[in-house]
This record gives structure tokens, C-alpha cells and sequence, in this order.
């Protein structure tokens, strides 16, 4: 699997919504991307690419494109 | 004025020290004291069941017994136990994030003796995860896994903007 397809993979297994929806995703733009979402999604996306997001990444970590970005400063190209 | 803790060892609480780390109170509190505890690994809680108890007459008025709702929540009680103790989370609210592999082993009734055993695996940026199994005279009763949320911990780590 590719890191796009694990990146999406993570959104519909933390999130329960489509691989579709995913990229148009973006915090509290679904119920399921609530602060507990969130820590579950960065969780899920740390054991998937083995990274440990920084407290001001995870901050920032606002939106499905920006994920991406912020993924590459560790070496995860989405 | 303020009353001192009954127990004498510091790896133990009482119900004023639990009352003093946790939120629940009546009818929801659900955990009488813990009897070993190390902070950020584990603790053994003990629930006492009398006949008195709030739920016994509508579960069931002939043949009472715990419902497992209460089980699960004197399972969970005591894990919280495990990081509330810690000055750090002490006194925080906590919300379920899932359970799972709940089993249910016997019925438990009036006069029982619940003892939990209950472990954090881990906790990291306001997400606990970990289990607790409860047994009435050494015959298992429950079991279950946990992920338990600290909203105001949470709150640091959510997004600025949307």
C-alpha cells in the first residue's frame, strides 16, 4: 500500500467515512474530527508512518491537505 | 473541616481520597476503596454490592443483580485510578473514547465483594488506554479494555483553526 493509500486508509478507519470524503476533510467539518478525533487520528497516522508529530504540528494539523504538508517534515511524502 | 484519609499506606485510598481525585459521585461512584496503587501503571479497587444499592430494586425486584453498565463503571473507575492519582491529572473529568472485549463472566449479587485489578498501558497527550478485570472470590467477573479521553488535556492538542 502506498503512503496516499495508508494516508486515506487512516482517515476512514479513525473517521468511519468514505475514501472519497476524505480529502475534503477538515477539523469539526465532520462529528467524528472532535478533540478526541483528533488525538485518535494523529495516534493512527504515528503507528502508520512510525512518527512522532511535534505539540505544534499536531496543532496545525487542521485539514486533510495540511496533513500532508506536515507529514513531509518527517519524511512521509503522502 | 476537612477530614484526613482513613488508610494508612500511600499506595492505598480511601473513599475521601478517591472522592478528592475523581469526579463521580452518588449513585454514580462506583469504586469504595483501592487497596494497592502505582501511579501511571495500576491499581486493585474494591467495590462492596449491599442489597441497598439504587439499582437492585429494578434490576431485578426477584432476582437482583448488578447490571453490567454498573460493572463496566466500577471497572473503569478504578483504571482511572491509575493516572488520577497523579498531581498532574488529579480532579480532571474524563469521557469514554471505546470499550472493548467486554466479557461478562457470572452475575454478581447483594453481598458480593468486587475486587478490580486494573492497568494503564499507556497515556500520552490526554488518551489513556488499558483494561480491568474484576473477580468475586478469586472467580472472574468482568473484563474489559478501555480508551479513556482527558478533555481539558485534549484541549491543548486540538486544531487552532478548521
Amino acid at each position: 500500500m502506498d503512503n496516499y493509500s495508508k494516508y486515506v486508509t487512516a482517515y476512514v478507519e479513525t473517521f468511519a467515512v468514505s475514501a472519497d470524503d476524505a480529502p475534503g476533510l477538515r477539523y469539526q467539518s465532520i462529528p467524528a474530527w472532535d478533540s478526541v478525533g483528533h488525538m485518535a487520528l494523529i495516534a493512527a497516522l504515528e503507528g502508520v508512518f512510525s512518527v512522532e508529530l511535534d505539540i505544534d504540528d499536531i496543532i496545525d494539523f487542521s485539514s486533510f491537505e495540511r496533513g500532508k504538508e506536515i507529514l513531509s517534515k518527517y519524511a512521509v511524502v503522502v | 473541616m476537612e477530614q484526613q484519609s482513613t488508610v494508612q499506606s500511600p499506595s492505598s485510598l480511601d473513599i475521601k481520597d478517591i472522592i478528592r481525585h475523581q469526579r463521580n459521585r452518588y449513585p454514580v461512584l462506583l469504586v469504595d476503596k483501592i487497596i494497592e496503587l502505582t501511579p501511571g501503571k495500576s491499581a486493585v479497587g474494591i467495590k462492596c454490592f449491599t442489597y441497598n444499592e439504587w439499582f437492585f430494586p429494578g434490576h431485578f425486584d426477584d432476582e437482583p443483580n448488578v447490571p453490567g453498565f454498573v460493572q463496566i463503571e466500577s471497572l473503569v473507575q478504578t483504571f482511572i485510578m491509575t493516572f488520577l492519582c497523579m498531581d498532574e491529572y488529579s480532579g480532571q473529568k474524563t469521557n469514554f473514547v471505546s470499550i472493548n472485549n467486554i466479557r461478562f463472566r457470572r452475575k454478581i449479587v447483594p453481598g458480593d465483594v468486587l475486587r478490580i485489578e486494573a492497568s494503564l498501558k499507556t497515556l500520552s497527550r490526554g488518551i489513556a488506554i488499558g483494561c480491568a478485570t474484576s473477580t468475586v472470590d478469586g472467580a472472574e467477573a468482568c473484563s474489559a479494555e478501555f480508551v479513556v479521553a482527558l478533555p481539558a488535556v485534549l484541549e491543548k492538542y486540538k486544531p487552532r483553526s478548521a
